[in-house]
């Protein structure tokens, strides 16, 4: 027998050989406030929340530390520097929510939050809804859910805001609906009755 | 010669008889002389009663896979089914194709739609005892869709190649494996020689998903479409069958009466699941990163388990010694296809009651499993 | 001073005529209140007039109260794509309808003997106004475009002005001079309602859409039995009827929807030029992914050895991945005695990959279904989920030069030196089962 194909498994000795000439320096993802998501929504969060890479930042794949050209880590830096709140942040070990974190609290809010990691939905700002889908990113972060997927989040906000955001098209959808209902019910009724009157003709004769 | 000559005789009226007693068989249940516009529109009834509800459910059934025949073939215009392209296309459809999430939405929640409607459907014919002569084609027929629709449901869930469907889809094939430790000698190496035709490879990589594609999207559709023609073939020629066990007092006509109520009925569920595919995204129900690319390195991600629909079976998997739930399917699996000879002579009543149990057993399962598995596992 | 008085006072003079003299019309003149029929003089023509001016008129009218009562759920209607078109589309189609109606039924008034019989002065006055009333729309229509958009923003916030007698006349002062006079002429028409065959509008016997249709007959048998017949035959064609309207405004709703929406699925995402890079660099992405895999896999088939780590780098408390010779995962660690533990990290329960974390009490957890696994020997823990011990890979300590220092065969035990200094400059790699290492 030949040795079997196994396409799908992933290219973790690029990844240890990334790691291996890196050194990699040991940057620190918080895991205290993924562990306070989980106490308080029953969630499952991944580093992915605010990270660009869903393994976190240490590592080489894209994303990560040990994939970053220099340019990247001149943006790093400065993104580390970021310790008042209101710096506009770019770091690319983030995606845009961990950028958004950043820049609105600052590093050193946000390092002394790690004490008390379920204070950290109410300092974020209340308006901001980076993904557009109706439920502000202090709520997502409550939920356990993504603040930048429209498609993750609490099903009963989702179904309140999309229903009012489609509300037009579905209420023409009703009305085509019930139109149809209403003129097959009576075309069929009219048949029905046409064919009894043929019936009874039939009878008669 | 005289012996020889009696012997091929009463061979001849043994054949005889044999091929009447299957024509007559066959002629009961098949009975073309129905099939005319007066039997099978203009005179047929339907009864009346309180359990009538569940004449509309078959129909509801149908109505749901004719929108997953839609949905899915609307679907197949973007889908790409590689290994390294399957997410990515599936994230296309939702995140930038106009109109991709709702259609996506459609298939996903109007799967789980018809798969609920075909298990009411079977506990009611069951406990109709709709199965009874003529009508055994219409059960086998129905319990034989039945399975098709769970393997519909089975290989679709892996086609976003994400990491709870490739995850789910291994520990579902891996239980064909555990079945070898039960069997003897030679034969213990058979099952998993099984998955791996299954998987077309010892894991699950391009080869399932090719393969799962083939089974979800001509297979599987093309059996459901031969398979429900015979039965609903058989289903419209002897009519409704009359569902409790006293005759029924009242009948409505099948056309137009029923059949318009069985329209309203299908624009209502329409309505319903239009409203939820557009508002809710069925991927809200899970924690985000089940959703992410499968990713064969690092661990597995919390929370990989079946779709709904199978909990039933896998939650008793957890917690049962795996002989028990083989064993019991398998009688389970039997008992529902021989059901119209098994219980030819059960009254209604009973049937009911046997039904509502496993209504309740399923109700049960599918809503508390979880915590019941947490119950016994601590 | 003049648009104080068209646009303040002419409105509220009309609407207090307008209802005080329809109440008054309705009490006093009961079934007379309505215009006077002429199509026992002359129905062919009236047929061809009528008809397609009702319609027409019917239609405009509906679209021009539902913008103005509703405006909120009419604008939200004009923002899906497609609907604004349709709107436009048809409320343009309707006025060209009511205004050949309209002329069809002016052209008969004024040719037609019999019924310049029954015509006033007053009737006459008022087709007019109502063809200039459509005329002036139709031209607002086209020369102003979408004002079935931009009217929410203006006329709408106008009348309500009027309607809570807060009276603002800084809407109007806006309005081209075309569109003042549609709206001035909308205040004639209303004031003139009630004293003229305008005041049909107000009773219209809605009640025989809905009431079984009424046959005189004579009272025998046979007579009854054909009545009975052209009761059902009627009672069809209403179906039929009613049948074809609701087919037929489901249809036009659905060619707006979903054809519209069948289209765009169709012709697929156009996306800009930076989102279109983002998908093509997620997809290059994945490409090289499969393509590392591949390559993993074409070295697995060839090599007999695969490197996993430097010794220095493995830990004793966490493990590290790599991807073993059948393409699974496998965990690598350092033992307590300084010689690696190599070990398959496919879950011999139901294949999960297990977590690389040790525990204090030297295991690790497959997080599926709860199967704790030691590391030194790859057991599971009694009563766990799995039966069987992770397997233990063949791995080999390789120095500098390429020579094998330390090696361990599934199955067999550990042969070679474990000197300590040695091992730091080796680098560990795992061994084709069955080959020579």
């Amino acid at each position: 027998m030949k040795p079997h194909l196994f396409p799908t498994i992933g290219p973790a000795v690029a990844l240890l050989l990334g790691a291996l000439t890196l050194g990699a320096p040991r940057a620190l993802a918080y895991p205290e406030f993924q562990a306070q998501i989980l106490k308080q929504s029953g969630r499952t969060v991944n580093c992915a929340l605010c990270h660009a890479n869903s393994d976190g930042p240490e590592g080489a794949a894209p994303g990560q530390i040990g994939h970053l050209n220099a340019a990247e880590m001149e943006r790093l830096g400065q993104a580390r520097g970021a310790f008042q709140p209101g710096v506009a942040v770019d770091s690319p070990i983030l995606n845009a929510f961990g950028n958004h974190l950043i820049k609105s609290l600052g590093k050193t809010k946000f390092l002394e939050l790690r004490v008390a990691p379920a204070q950290l939905p109410d300092a974020l700002p209340k308006e901001s809804d980076l993904d557009h889908d109706g439920i502000p990113d202090a709520q997502e972060l409550r939920d356990g859910t993504h603040p930048l997927n429209r498609n993750d989040g609490n099903p009963w906000l989702l179904f309140r805001h999309n229903f009012r955001e489609n509300f037009g098209q579905i209420v023409l959808t009703l009305a085509a609906t019930c139109a149809g209902i209403y003129g097959l019910v009576h075309l069929l009724n009219g048949f029905a009755n046409a064919m009894r009157l043929k019936r009874e003709d039939g009878d008669e004769a | 010669m005289l012996a020889l000559h009696h012997q091929t005789r009463r061979c001849g009226v043994n054949f005889r008889e044999k091929v009447l007693n299957t024509e007559s068989y066959l002629a009961e249940r098949f009975p073309v002389e129905k099939l005319n516009y007066a039997s099978m529109v203009e005179k047929k009834e339907v009864p009346v009663h309180r359990l009538s509800w569940a004449y509309y459910l078959g129909g509801l059934a149908l109505f749901f896979f004719m929108i997953q025949m839609v949905t899915g073939l609307l679907l197949l215009f973007y889908y790409q089914p590689t290994v390294s392209d399957a997410h990515a296309s599936v994230e296309f459809i939702t995140e930038h194709v106009p109109g991709g999430a709702l259609v996506r939405n459609l298939h996903a929640w109007c799967s789980s739609a018809m798969i609920a409607a075909v298990m009411v459907h079977l506990l009611t014919a069951f406990a109709m005892k709709a199965f009874g002569k003529p009508r055994e084609v219409t059960w086998v027929t129905g319990v034989l869709l039945l399975g098709i629709t769970f393997g519909l449901g089975f290989t679709g869930y892996l086609l976003p190649w994400h990491q709870i469907a490739v995850n789910a889809t291994k520990i579902g094939l891996q239980s064909i494996e555990e079945v070898g430790n039960y069997l003897p000698g030679q034969l213990s190496t058979l099952p998993t020689l099984l998955k791996e035709i299954i998987q077309g490879e010892a894991t699950v990589g391009q080869a399932t998903l090719s393969r799962f594609f083939a089974l979800h999207v001509i297979i599987l559709p093309l059996s459901i479409v031969m398979l429900l023609g015979l039965h609903l073939f058989s289903v419209q020629i002897h009519g409704m069958s009359q569902g409790i066990d006293e005759a029924p007092k009242r009948t409505e006509k099948f056309f137009p009466t029923f059949f318009l109520k069985d329209l309203t009925v299908w624009g209502v569920a329409f309505m319903v699941l239009y409203v939820i595919s557009v508002c809710v995204p069925f991927e809200s129900l899970y924690s985000y990163p089940l959703f992410e690319p499968f990713n064969p390195k690092g661990s597995t991600p919390d929370g990989i388990k079946p779709e709904w629909y199978f909990y039933f079976v896998y939650y008793p998997l957890e917690i049962l010694p795996f002989w028990v739930i083989l064993l019991g399917s398998m009688i389970g699996g039997a008992v529902l296809l021989f059901t119209p000879w098994i219980f030819k002579n059960t009254s209604r009543r009973t049937l009911r009651v046997l039904a509502a149990a496993a209504a309740v057993y399923l109700v049960v399962m599918t809503l508390f499993g979880e915590k019941i598995y947490h119950l016994f596992k601590g | 001073m003049a648009d104080a008085f068209l646009f303040v006072g002419l409105p509220y003079l009309a609407l207090v005529v307008c209802i005080a003299g329809s109440i008054w019309k309705l009490r006093h003149a009961g079934f007379a209140a309505t215009s006077r029929s002429s199509q026992f003089l002359e129905s062919r023509q009236l047929l061809w007039g009528s008809a397609p001016w009702h319609i027409g008129i019917l239609v405009i009218l509906l679209g021009h109260l539902v913008a103005l009562f509703l405006p909120g759920v009419w604008s939200s209607l004009m923002t899906l794509p497609g609907v604004l078109l349709a709107v436009e589309t048809i409320g343009i189609a309707c006025s060209l309808l009511a205004i050949a109606g309209m002329t069809m039924l002016i052209v008969r008034r004024l040719t037609s003997a019999r019924v310049q019989a029954v015509t006033t002065v007053v009737d006459l006055v008022v087709v007019a106004l109502l063809l200039a009333q459509v005329v002036l729309g139709l031209l607002t229509a086209i020369s102003f475009r979408y004002g079935a958009a931009w009217s929410t923003g203006t006329v709408v916030p106008y009348f309500w002005s009027l309607f809570t007698l807060r009276p603002d006349m800084t809407y109007v002062a806006d309005f081209p001079t075309l569109f003042k006079l549609h709206i001035v002429g909308a205040w004639l028409i209303l004031l003139a309602l009630p004293f003229t065959r305008l005041i049909h509008l107000l009773s219209v016997p809605f009640q025989y859409l809905f009431r079984a249709p009424q046959l005189v007959i004579w009272n025998t048998a046979r007579r009854r039995q054909q009545a009975v017949t052209a009761t059902v035959q009627a009672e069809s064609r209403r179906d039929f009827l009613k049948g074809a309207a609701g087919v037929t405004a489901a249809t036009g709703l659905l060619s707006v929807g979903v054809l519209e929406k069948g289209f765009n699925y169709f012709k697929g995402p156009r996306p800009d030029l930076e989102a279109e890079s983002a998908l093509l660099g997620k997809k290059l992405q994945r490409l090289q992914q499969t393509a590392e895999e591949r390559s993993l896999e074409l070295e697995r088939q060839r090599s007999a050895m695969i490197l996993v780590a430097r010794y220095a780098e493995l830990q004793e408390t966490k493990g590290r991945y790599f991807i073993d010779y059948v393409m699974a995962p496998g965990l690598a660690f350092k033992g307590r005695d300084g010689v690696p533990i190599v070990l398959s990290a496919k879950c011999t329960h139901l294949g999960c990959t297990v977590g690389s974390e040790v525990d204090a009490q030297g295991r690790v957890l497959c997080p599926c279904h709860v199967s704790y696994f030691s590391v030194t020997t790859g057991e599971p823990h009694a009563g766990a989920p799995a039966k069987l011990p992770l397997p233990v890979l063949g791995w080999a300590l390789v120095d500098a030069a390429g020579k094998v220092v330390l090696s361990r065969k599934p199955g067999g035990g550990v042969e070679g030196n474990s000197e300590p200094a040695l091992l730091a400059q080796c680098s560990l790699y795992i061994t084709k089962p069955g080959g020579a290492a």
